[in-house]
């Protein structure tokens, strides 16, 4: 643990040197990030305090109710879960990507990229079509004899798992690449002719250095999962529900601002925890998911 | 040939400018099938007959509706939302007050008005089932609640709305007369007993999909949904046995740009002809009590309006008192 977070201090340490520009060419991106994001920030903060009284009654319940606090474990759980998961398959992917031949590593991106850029909802209702009782990978599994009653493979953790994990893939592959590409296949060369076995290789030469890219992508990927929507709403159930479908519903169906303000605000505030987290282990310079 | 150079021009200057000067109003609903329908049924003879271009938008979002009122930048004129959300805006005052002389309520079903609102379609939650996926169907909400007899997933409308609490307590032994005030806590114990039996429905096609799939072989659905499942050629089965009522509504947003325009517009629409073609198309009741004598005596058969043996009308008026507090409770129920 501490040998990687040593390299990466080195880093932080030597980029600190280049220096932020002028306040005055950055004023219009602040005044648009004031308008557009502080601002109604606020006014959500306000409303979760005033709404429908005024007090910090939303919050109270919120954090009181056995069913509220059960929405926002789950939340951690399946973001928790699709991180892990995304990182067990990204890995190897991105490291093969890097070693393999660039004409060959363009076109898997280029495969990559053009399911990012597939429209989310039809993704996610081809997982809801592959995985239902009914669905291809349940009839393929009985055809072939392996069960002799469909999985439950959705509209239950299971579902909102894969669905978000392939949805995720991408966002922890890219930071991981651009880091391993980086790295000399020669320190490895180095490692194996000092006596390194190819576990050593592994953990004590690849692993340490990739770390940072693990870490920027993995943070990435559990933040966007915290607050995902769609593909939860379609391949959970009900028993499962995320945070921003409980947001939803508050904005929406309970027409209830207050609540649905207040929970948003826990979503952000963990959120910037979470980031704040990774800025003091990491630095500004490597959180931006490279 | 010159003539007929020059009228063609006259009349492109006489369009253009007709265009130009034409009125123009925001009708939102739900999408899919059903907007279409209103779209032909409503928004179209209105157009011809007032020279008002209706434009589309949706789908129809509490939320939404009430950020423009409080903002006062509403761009919706008339807007088709559930009943019992018809009586709850109401009265919060997000709903413009409707005029009724200009709106001719005295052959409107009596069951869908309000001082804020008068009915855009009614429907029915029936018992729906795939015919060919089972060996029997589910006939009574107790059947379709009994898991031993029927076994196998059934599906439910995800949303708090009037219908499937109405469905548990009647399935439980609940008179029909005896519904309301709604037994909460009785409902959610019936409705915990086939818990992990139910796939949710949040959108009419997907209700369509679970039971064409066999995903789910029968369950609870607007009986619209059933008249074009039939029709896409699937062997269905639907039971009107206790069919639950429940209306859609059409309100003006308070501070609606075109008040006097989504007057008439409300008028066109509740009128008896283009109640009748939103019927035939969708499979929905009328809510103009005229409009069944101007449809086919074989389509009007199979509206709701014409299954009121076993009828149960959901109240609208109990759901608007109580729509806050049942919601919480629904939401927090499904998700524990």
């Amino acid at each position: 643990m501490s040998t990687y977070i040593d390299v990466a201090r080195e880093t932080a340490t030597t980029s600190k040197a280049a220096r932020p520009a002028g306040l005055g060419e950055i004023m219009p991106a602040l005044i648009f990030v004031g308008i557009f994001f502080i601002v109604p920030v606020v006014a959500l903060l306000l409303r979760s305090v005033l709404e429908p009284v005024v007090g910090f009654g939303n919050y109270a319940e919120l954090l009181g109710s056995a069913t509220y606090l059960k929405i926002f474990a789950n939340t951690f759980i399946v973001s928790g879960l699709v991180t892990a998961i995304s990182l067990l398959i990204g890995f190897p992917v991105a490291w093969t990507l890097a070693i393999m031949p660039t004409r060959l590593a363009s076109v898997i991106f280029a495969v990559l990229l053009l399911s990012m850029w597939t429209n989310l909802l039809a993704r996610t209702y081809a997982w809801m079509v592959l995985l239902q009782r009914t669905g291809l990978i349940n009839k393929m599994l009985i055809g072939m004899g392996l069960i002799d009653r469909p999985l439950p493979l959705v509209n239950n953790l299971t579902g909102v798992t894969i669905g978000m994990t392939y949805i995720m893939l991408p966002f922890i592959i890219l930071p991981l690449y651009g880091v391993i590409k980086k790295i000399d296949p020669a320190i490895l060369q180095a490692a194996a002719l000092c006596g390194a076995n190819r576990w050593q290789c592994l953990t004590r030469v690849l692993l340490p250095l990739a770390a940072r890219g693990m870490v920027a992508g993995a943070l990435m990927v559990f933040v966007m999962s915290l607050g995902y929507y769609v593909t939860p709403s379609l391949l959970g159930g009900t028993a499962n529900m995320m945070l921003a479908e409980l947001i939803a519903q508050f904005v929406q169906s309970l027409v209830n601002w207050g609540m649905g303000g207040a929970a948003a605000l826990v979503l952000l505030v963990v959120t910037l925890s979470l980031y704040a987290v990774q800025l003091r282990l990491f630095g500004v310079q490597n959180t931006g998911g490279r | 040939m010159k003539r007929t150079i020059a009228l063609a021009a006259f009349a492109a200057i006489m369009a253009v400018s007709g265009t130009a000067k034409a009125e123009t109003m925001v009708f939102t609903s739900w999408g899919g099938t059903t907007q279409d329908a209103q779209k032909v049924a409503w928004a179209n003879p209105f157009a011809d007959k007032t020279g008002t271009v209706v434009a589309q938008d949706g789908p129809t979002d509490y939320g939404k509706l009430k950020a423009m009122v409080e903002a006062g930048q509403v761009s919706w004129d008339v807007v088709d939302v559930e009943g019992d959300y018809a009586a709850q805006a109401g009265k919060d005052g997000l709903l413009e007050k409707l005029d009724f002389s200009v709106i001719d309520k005295s052959k409107l079903d009596p069951r869908f008005v309000t001082d804020y609102s008068v009915g855009s379609f009614y429907y029915s939650f029936v018992i729906g089932c795939n015919a060919d996926a089972v060996s029997a169907c589910p006939k009574t909400w107790a059947d379709l609640f009994d898991t031993a007899k029927f076994p196998g997933k059934r599906t439910f409308y995800k949303w708090s709305a009037p219908g499937v609490i109405e469905a548990a307590l009647l399935a439980d032994g609940v008179p029909a007369d005896k519904l309301y005030p709604l037994d909460l806590d009785r409902a959610f114990k019936k409705l915990d007993t086939i818990k992990s039996d139910i796939i949710w429905w949040s959108s009419g096609a997907q209700s369509q999909q679970l039971l064409a799939s066999a995903e789910a072989p029968f369950g609870s659905l607007w009986n619209g949904r059933m008249t074009a499942l039939a029709a896409s050629g699937i062997k269905t089965e639907t039971s009107w046995e206790q069919n639950i009522t429940a209306a859609d509504s059409l309100v003006i947003p308070k501070g609606a740009p075109n008040l006097e325009t989504a007057m008439k517009f409300i008028a066109l629409a509740t009128s008896a002809q283009p109640q009748a073609d939103l019927a035939k198309a969708t499979g929905y009741a009328p809510i103009n009590i005229d409009s069944a004598k101007l449809m086919d005596p074989a389509t009007a058969k199979t509206l709701p309006d014409q299954q009121t043996a076993s009828q149960v009308n959901a109240s609208m008026k109990y759901w608007a008192e109580n729509r806050d507090e049942i919601g919480k409770r629904w939401y927090a129920w499904q998700a524990k």
